[in-house]
């Protein structure tokens, strides 16, 4: 099941609303870059919200799409991690180091929006 | 029954510690009018002891218990020449002991007592008496499981009561958690608290967390590395954390250990830690 990605302003988000296969994982990744690219969009909030379980795989997949984003000029934040699916990402040690997370949607965007106004 | 474990096989192995056989069973139903036709007396012999100990009063004052307790006693020693060892026994002295164990009866008081029960037996069994001995020692290994198992219930419950008591979480303000943790901290109660705290910022849509670890008196690395996690978690949940409290000494014996703390945002003390939380959520 492909992921959607909606555009706000220079916002994109992606909600992921069921649980990925590492393939629609990848093919997120490279729809998200290609979008990023043809919208000129400055901020991404991608939303977990709905998934209980992040494995190494896709801990480590959102990390390239962070960092592939910034390459494109966009910044990305992370929003809905639950508290469960937190505690278990730091027992096995992985991190979204340098990269933003929030809350929920609505921290995310607040979040974006504060980061464009610290850059005008 | 099923909580202590007690499965058929179970019991089958309580009756084979006793050394119970078949050849007992015999001896037993040899001995069976006799103990039937004498059964208050040895009720009698049980309750009198019982009667002349302080450490019994609680038994002994509460009418309703004993008379329950006299008529359960009275079941036992019937059963007890029935020959018939098997669950329904067994649950029959759960229930007796769990009177006991809800009076106060202890467990020294309870065997001073069965040995003036065993005494009264004796009299009456004769020859037959060693058979039924085997029997009485596989009550009691029941009885004393019960007392044991109830007290260490209760421990449970209370160890969990205070677990629970001593990690609150705290809201200061909108969007501001306080989370004191005092006492000692070990593996279980680092969960607890990391779990109560990730909850608690999904809950009040916290944004920054002051810890405040000025009750801890001892970090070890293992702690440590349970705040470390704690820190990573709350911040995967967009939630910043403020360290505070970390005496002399600890700050002292982290650094000694080696442990990098590089990533968490440590301030002397409390107030200092509020103070910059208020800062960090003006910002927004």
């Amino acid at each position: 099941m492909p992921v959607p990605i909606l555009k706000q302003g220079d916002t994109l988000i992606a909600s992921i609303v069921a649980a990925l296969s590492d393939d629609d994982l990848l093919q997120f990744r490279d729809d998200l870059a290609q979008k990023i690219g043809t919208v000129r969009a400055r901020g991404v909030v991608v939303d977990v919200t709905a998934l209980d379980v992040l494995d190494s795989f896709a801990t480590r997949t959102l990390r390239g799409i962070a960092l592939t984003a910034k390459l494109r000029g966009a910044e990305t934040v992370i929003v809905g991690i639950q508290p469960e699916v937190a505690y278990t990402l730091v027992q096995l040690g992985l991190t979204f180091d340098g990269i933003s997370t929030a809350l929920d949607l609505e921290e995310g965007l607040a979040l974006l929006a504060a980061k464009k106004q610290a850059r005008k | 029954m099923r909580a202590m474990g007690l499965t058929r096989d179970a019991i089958q192995r309580r009756r084979a510690f006793v050394g119970l056989t078949a050849d007992d069973l015999t001896e037993i139903a040899a001995a069976k009018s006799a103990v039937q036709s004498t059964v208050d007396q040895h009720v009698d012999a049980f309750f009198g002891y019982l009667a002349n100990i302080p450490e019994a009063r609680g038994v002994m004052q509460n009418r309703e218990a004993l008379g329950l307790a006299r008529q359960l006693k009275r079941q036992h020693l019937l059963a007890m020449v029935e020959g018939d060892y098997g669950e329904g026994y067994v649950e029959q002295r759960l229930k007796l002991a769990q009177l006991y164990s809800q009076v106060g009866l202890e467990l020294a008081v309870f065997l001073g007592a069965f040995n003036q029960l065993l005494h009264s037996l004796e009299g009456v069994a004769g020859n037959h008496f060693p058979s039924l001995c085997k029997v009485a020692f596989f009550d009691i290994g029941l009885i004393c499981d019960v007392l044991i198992y109830e007290r260490e219930r209760v421990i449970r419950i209370q160890s969990e009561a205070i677990r629970e008591l001593s990690t609150p979480v705290l809201q200061i303000r909108e969007r501001l958690l306080l989370l004191p943790i005092i006492g000692v901290v070990d593996t279980h109660r680092a969960h607890q608290i990391m779990q109560n705290l990730l909850a608690a910022v999904r809950a009040k849509r916290a944004k920054v967390v002051v810890m405040d670890v000025t009750g801890v008196a001892t970090i070890d690395s293992k702690v440590a590395n349970h705040l470390l996690q704690t820190v990573a978690a709350a911040r995967l949940m967009g939630a910043e954390v403020i360290v505070t409290g970390i005496s002399a000494e600890v700050a002292q014996s982290l650094v000694a250990l080696g442990i990098d703390l590089g990533k968490v945002t440590a301030i002397g003390d409390l107030q200092g830690g509020l103070e910059d939380a208020e800062r960090l959520l003006e910002e927004d």
